[in-house]
C-alpha cells in the first residue's frame, strides 16, 4: 500500500510537466500531518533512489570494466595480427633476396635480357622508380639509365649508431639513389626522393665491427657520410658487392669513353656537379604538385593506377583494357606537362604489365593443357589487338595453335596400316587448319596485314604435316595401291577443308609430294617390265587348269574383284583358255591402271600414260617372241588368242577406267592396241 | 638502443689507415682490435672498426677506418681521408716502394685537409709507421732514412710489427693523444677556455 503510494509519488515528481510551486502549494493545505507524513515519503523516496542510483552506477561500472577488457583483448589481438604481418613481410623479403643472393643463375638472367632488350628494361625500371619514390622524375630522365639493385636499409647516426629514418635504396648503373620511407602512406608512392650520389667518388665502407651495431656499411660522399644499416649479414654482402660491382662497371665505361674522345670526358666531370646541383630540390614534387593541371584531379584518373592493378591481379583482361582505352582517350587532350607525362608512364607500364599477362595466357607452356580449342584463345588475343599489339597476338596464337597442331599429331598412333593412319593424320590436321583459318578470320577482321602471317604459317605448318605425309606413305614399302589410297585421302581433304574457307593450299601439298610420286610410279613400272620378263621365260603356253570346278570359280571370281570377266574363256569346267601368265597380267594390270588413275593430276598425265603404255608394250614383246619362237610354233593359235585378249579385251577394260574418270584415252595405248594386227601377220609368215 | 647509446663515450677520435697495399694496415688494425695476427693476406676494400678505449684514464671511441692500399681513384681516396681526423700512414720496412710512397699519401691528406705542409703548427695528427719490423733481415728501408723524412715532416716515426705486437697500440695511443691535443686547442681557440685534460697529456699507458 505504502510502496504504491510511494511509487505514485515518484510519478507525481518524474511527471514532465511537474510544478514545484503548484505541488507545494497543494501539499500545505493540508495541515502538519500531511505534511509531515509527506516529508518521511519523500524521505524513503530519496533513500531508495540514493540506493537506485548507486545500483546503477555499480552496474555500469561493471559494464565500463567489462568494455575496457574486451578493448584490451582487441588489442592484443591488432597487435599478434601486426605481428603476423610483419612475419610474413621480412619472411617474404629475406626470400627474395635469397633468390637473388644464393642463386647467381637468377641474378644473371636479367642481365641478359637487359642486353636482349636494353630500351624496354630502362624504361621498365625507371617507371618503377616513378612509381614508387616522390619527385624522383629528375632522375629518371637521364637516358641509358636503369635500375640494378634496390633494397631497405636503415640510416644510422655515423657517430651514435641511433637509428635516424627508414631509407631505400637505389642502386642505378651510374649513381646511387637514398629515397626516405614515408611512414603512413597508402598507394604506390612510399618514398621521398633523399639524394641521388654519383658512383664515381663514392666511397664505401664496409663497417666491420661497431660494437653492437651488426650489418652496417658506410657511404662517404663529401660532405655526407651517412651510415646504413642492411637486414642481414646476406643483404649487406650483396649490396657492397653490387655496389663495387656497377662501380666497377661504370668506371671501365668510363674508361672507354675517355679513351674515344678527352672532351667527351672532361664533360663528364662537370656532369656530377651539375647534377648535384639540380638533384637535391626535395621540394620538386611539392611545386608539381601544385601546377598539376585539373586534368589528373579526377578520382578515377587518381585510382586508375590501383583499378589497373587490381583488374590485371583478378585477370580481368577486358576491364583493364576498357580503362586503358577509357584513359588514352582522356589523355589525348591533355597538355605535355611533367605531370602528365609521369602518369602516363605509370599507365605505361601498367599497360606493359597487362600485354604480359596477356601474352601469358597465349603462351605455350608445358603445363598448359591444349585441349581448348581455337576460341579460348580469342579472349586475349581480342584483348591484345585492342591494345595495338596485334602483331604479337598473330604470332602467340599461330605459335599456339602450332603446339596444338603437334599435339594433336602426336596423339595420332601409328598401327601397322599407313591408309589407316593417313586417314587419321588428315582428320586431325586439315580440320585444325581450318579451324585456326576461320577463327583467325573473325579474331583479326579489320588486321588485313596478319592475314600473310597466317598464310606463312599455314604453308609451314603444311609442310610440316606433308613431311610427316612422305615418311609414311613413301618412306616404307608401301605398295601402289596404299599410296594412292593416301595421296587421294590427303587431296580430298585439302580441296574439302581448306578450299571452304576460301583458302587453297593443295599447289603446296602437291609440289611437295609429287618429286616422291614420280620416283614410286617409276620403280613400280621398272619392277612390272622386270616381273613380265621373268614370268614370259616360263611360259609354256598351256592353258590354265584349275583341275576342280571349285577352284576354278574362285578363281573367276578373283578376277571380277578386279572387273575382269573371265568366264566366256571356261573350258569344261575346270580349264580357263588363257595363259597363266595372261591372266596375272590382266589382273596386276588392271589394279595398276585403277591406282595410276587415282594419283592422276595433270603433270603426272605423261607419265601414267608412259607407264601403261610401257607395261603394255612389255608384254607385246612377248608374244613377238613367243611367236617368234619355233618352239611354240603350233601354238601359234592360242599365243593370239592370249595376245587378243590383252590388246584387245583387256585394253577395252583400261579404257572404261579412264573414261570413268573422264579422263581422255591416251592415243599411245590406241596404237598399242592396234598391234594386234602386226601379230596375226606375224604368225602368218612364220608359221607358213 | 637507446641504452647502449648512453653508455657509449661521448668522444669519437677517427683514425685513418694509409699506405700501399700488402704492408699490414689491416693486420695492425686487426692486431689492435682482437689482439690476433691475421697471417693470409686479402687486399682490403675498406673496413671500418670501432673500439671503447681507455686513453689516460678518460673512456673514448676510436674509430679506425682501414683503406685499400689498391684503391684506384683519387678521387675515392679523397673521401676516405676527408672522414678522418689522425692519420697512421704505414710502409714497410722491407720494402722501399711502400716507403717512396708514403710521401704520396701524404700529399694527398693535406691537399685534402686543406692544410700547408709548412706551417707546423696547423698540421694534421699524422704517425709515420714502420711496419714489419720483426723482419729485419729483410730491411729495406734503414731507420735513419726513415726518421730523416719524418723530421723533415715534423712529424712522429715509430716502428711497429703486427706480428710481434710491438709498439702497435703505442702508435694508436699516441696518434688518439695527437688528435685530442688537436681537437682541444681548436676548441680553445673557438671558447677560449682551458680544460683539465690537457695537462695529463704526455702520460704513457703502454704495456
Amino acid at each position: 500500500m505504502e510502496g504504491r503510494v510511494e511509487h505514485g509519488l515518484a510519478r507525481v515528481l518524474s511527471k514532465q510537466d511537474f510544478d514545484p510551486d503548484h505541488f507545494v502549494s497543494k501539499q500545505t493545505e493540508g495541515g502538519e500531518d500531511q505534511l509531515l507524513d509527506m516529508k518521511q515519503k519523500i524521505q524513503i523516496l530519496s533513500d531508495e533512489t540514493a540506493h537506485a542510483l548507486k545500483h546503477n552506477v555499480y552496474k555500469n561500472y561493471s559494464q565500463f570494466i567489462e568494455t575496457a577488457k574486451e578493448i584490451s583483448i582487441l588489442e592484443g589481438e591488432m597487435y599478434q595480427l601486426s605481428h603476423i604481418l610483419t612475419e610474413e613481410k621480412s619472411l617474404m623479403s629475406s626470400m627474395m633476396e635469397m633468390s637473388l643472393v644464393s642463386d647467381k643463375a637468377i641474378v644473371e638472367q636479367p642481365k641478359e635480357q637487359t642486353q636482349e632488350n636494353p630500351e624496354e628494361d630502362t624504361r621498365k625500371n625507371l617507371a618503377f622508380l616513378l612509381e614508387k619514390v616522390e619527385g624522383c622524375s629528375s632522375v629518371t630522365e637521364v637516358p641509358g639509365r636503369h635500375l640494378i639493385h634496390n633494397g631497405d636499409l636503415a640510416e644510422l647516426d655515423a657517430e651514435s649508431f641511433t637509428q635516424i629514418q627508414k631509407v631505400h635504396a637505389f642502386l642505378l648503373n651510374d649513381s646511387l639513389m637514398i629515397a626516405t620511407w614515408l611512414p603512413n602512406r597508402r598507394g604506390p608512392v612510399r618514398y621521398r626522393f633523399q639524394g641521388l650520389y654519383e658512383l664515381d667518388s663514392l666511397a664505401i665502407v664496409n663497417v666491420r665491427d661497431a660494437g653492437p651495431i651488426k650489418n652496417a656499411f658506410k657511404i662517404l660522399m663529401f660532405p655526407d657520410a651517412k651510415m646504413y644499416q642492411a637486414d642481414g649479414a646476406k643483404a649487406k654482402r650483396h649490396w657492397l658487392d653490387i655496389l663495387e660491382e656497377t662501380k666497377k662497371a661504370k668506371a671501365s665505361r668510363d674508361k672507354q669513353k675517355k679513351e674515344a674522345a678527352i672532351l667527351l670526358a672532361e664533360q663528364q666531370a662537370h656532369t656530377p656537379e651539375e647534377e648535384r646541383k639540380s638533384f637535391p630540390i626535395e621540394d620538386d614534387s611539392e611545386t608539381m604538385v601544385a601546377i598539376e593541371t585539373d586534368c589528373l584531379n579526377a578520382d578515377w584518373i587518381q585510382e586508375l593506377p590501383e583499378d589497373l592493378d587490381m583488374c590485371i591481379a583478378q585477370r580481368d583482361f577486358e576491364g583493364a583494357v576498357d580503362l586503358v582505352e577509357k584513359v588514352n582517350e582522356y589523355l589525348k587532350d591533355c597538355p605535355k606537362v611533367p605531370v602528365v607525362k609521369e602518369f602516363r608512364s605509370r599507365i605505361d607500364n601498367r599497360i606493359k604489365q597487362l600485354t604480359e599477362g596477356l601474352m601469358g595466357e597465349l603462351q605455350v607452356s608445358p603445363e598448359r593443357s591444349l585441349r581448348g580449342g581455337p576460341r579460348a584463345a580469342r579472349r586475349a588475343v581480342t584483348q591484345l589487338i585492342r591494345l595495338g599489339k596485334s602483331a604479337q597476338a598473330c604470332d602467340l596464337f599461330l605459335k599456339n595453335r602450332s603446339a596444338i597442331i603437334k599435339y594433336n599429331i602426336k596423339s595420332v598412333k601409328f598401327e601397322g596400316a599407313t591408309t589407316l593412319y593417313i586417314r587419321r593424320l588428315c582428320d586431325v590436321f586439315f580440320p585444325c587448319l581450318s579451324e585456326t583459318g576461320k577463327e583467325f578470320t573473325k579474331a583479326f577482321q579489320d588486321h588485313y596485314g596478319c592475314m600473310s602471317a597466317f598464310v606463312v604459317w599455314a604453308k609451314e605448318e603444311l609442310e610440316m604435316c606433308v613431311n610427316t605425309f612422305n615418311r609414311h606413305v613413301f618412306g616404307g614399302k608401301s605398295t601402289l595401291t596404299v599410296i594412292s589410297e593416301c595421296v587421294q585421302t590427303a587431296r580430298q581433304h585439302c580441296d574439302e577443308q581448306l578450299c571452304s574457307i576460301g583458302f587453297d593450299v593443295s599447289f603446296v601439298f602437291e609440289d611437295t609430294i609429287t618429286p616422291e610420286l614420280e620416283r614410286v610410279v617409276q620403280e613400280n613400272r621398272d619392277q612390272m617390265i622386270e616381273g613380265i620378263k621373268y614370268r614370259g621365260n616360263d611360259d609354256k603356253w598351256r592353258k590354265m587348269n584349275h583341275l576342280k570346278e571349285k577352284e576354278c570359280s574362285r578363281f573367276l571370281e578373283e578376277m571380277m574383284s578386279v572387273g575382269l570377266d573371265l568366264k566366256p574363256y571356261v573350258e569344261s569346267d575346270c580349264f580357263v583358255a588363257l595363259t597363266m601368265n595372261t591372266a596375272q597380267f590382266a589382273k596386276i594390270c588392271m589394279t595398276m591402271t585403277k591406282d595410276l588413275l587415282t594419283l592422276h593430276t595433270l603433270e603426272l598425265s605423261p607419265l601414267i600414260t608412259d607407264t601403261i603404255t610401257e607395261v603394255f608394250k612389255a608384254q607385246l614383246l612377248h608374244f613377238e617372241d613367243s611367236l617368234k619362237n619355233p618352239d611354240f610354233k603350233t601354238e601359234h593359235k592360242f599365243i593370239l588368242k592370249n595376245a587378243k585378249y590383252v590388246l584387245e579385251t583387256l585394253m577395252k577394260k583400261v579404257e572404261e577406267q579412264f573414261k570413268t574418270r573422264s579422263i581422255s584415252f591416251p592415243k599411245q595405248l590406241v596404237s598399242v592396241s592396234g598391234k594386234y594386227k602386226k601379230l596375226e601377220s606375224l604368225s602368218k609368215s612364220s608359221g607358213s | 638502443m637507446s641504452k647502449a647509446k648512453a653508455q657509449q663515450p661521448a668522444v669519437i677520435h677517427k683514425v685513418i689507415m694509409v699506405g700501399s697495399g700488402g704492408v699490414g694496415k689491416s693486420a695492425l688494425t686487426l692486431q689492435f682490435m682482437y689482439d690476433e695476427f691475421v697471417e693470409d693476406y686479402e687486399p682490403t676494400k675498406a673496413d671500418s672498426y670501432r673500439k671503447k678505449v681507455v686513453l689516460d684514464g678518460e673512456e673514448v671511441q676510436i674509430d679506425i677506418l682501414d683503406t685499400a692500399g689498391q684503391e684506384d681513384y683519387a678521387a675515392i681516396r679523397d673521401n676516405y681521408f676527408r672522414s678522418g681526423e689522425g692519420f697512421l700512414c704505414v710502409f714497410s720496412i722491407t720494402e722501399q716502394e711502400s716507403f717512396q710512397a708514403t710521401a704520396e699519401f701524404r700529399e694527398q691528406i693535406l691537399r685534402v685537409k686543406n692544410v700547408n705542409s709548412d706551417k707546423s703548427d696547423d698540421s694534421i695528427p699524422f704517425l709515420l709507421v714502420g711496419n714489419k719490423a720483426d723482419l729485419e733481415d729483410k730491411r729495406q728501408v734503414p731507420v735513419e732514412e726513415a726518421q730523416q723524412r719524418s723530421q723533415q715532416w715534423k712529424v712522429p716515426y715509430v716502428e711497429t710489427s703486427a706480428k710481434t705486437r710491438a709498439n702497435v697500440d703505442k702508435v694508436f695511443y699516441d696518434l688518439m693523444r695527437e688528435i685530442r691535443s688537436r681537437k682541444m686547442e681548436a676548441s680553445k681557440q673557438n671558447n677560449g677556455k682551458i680544460r683539465k685534460k690537457e695537462k695529463s697529456k704526455r702520460k704513457c699507458t703502454i704495456l
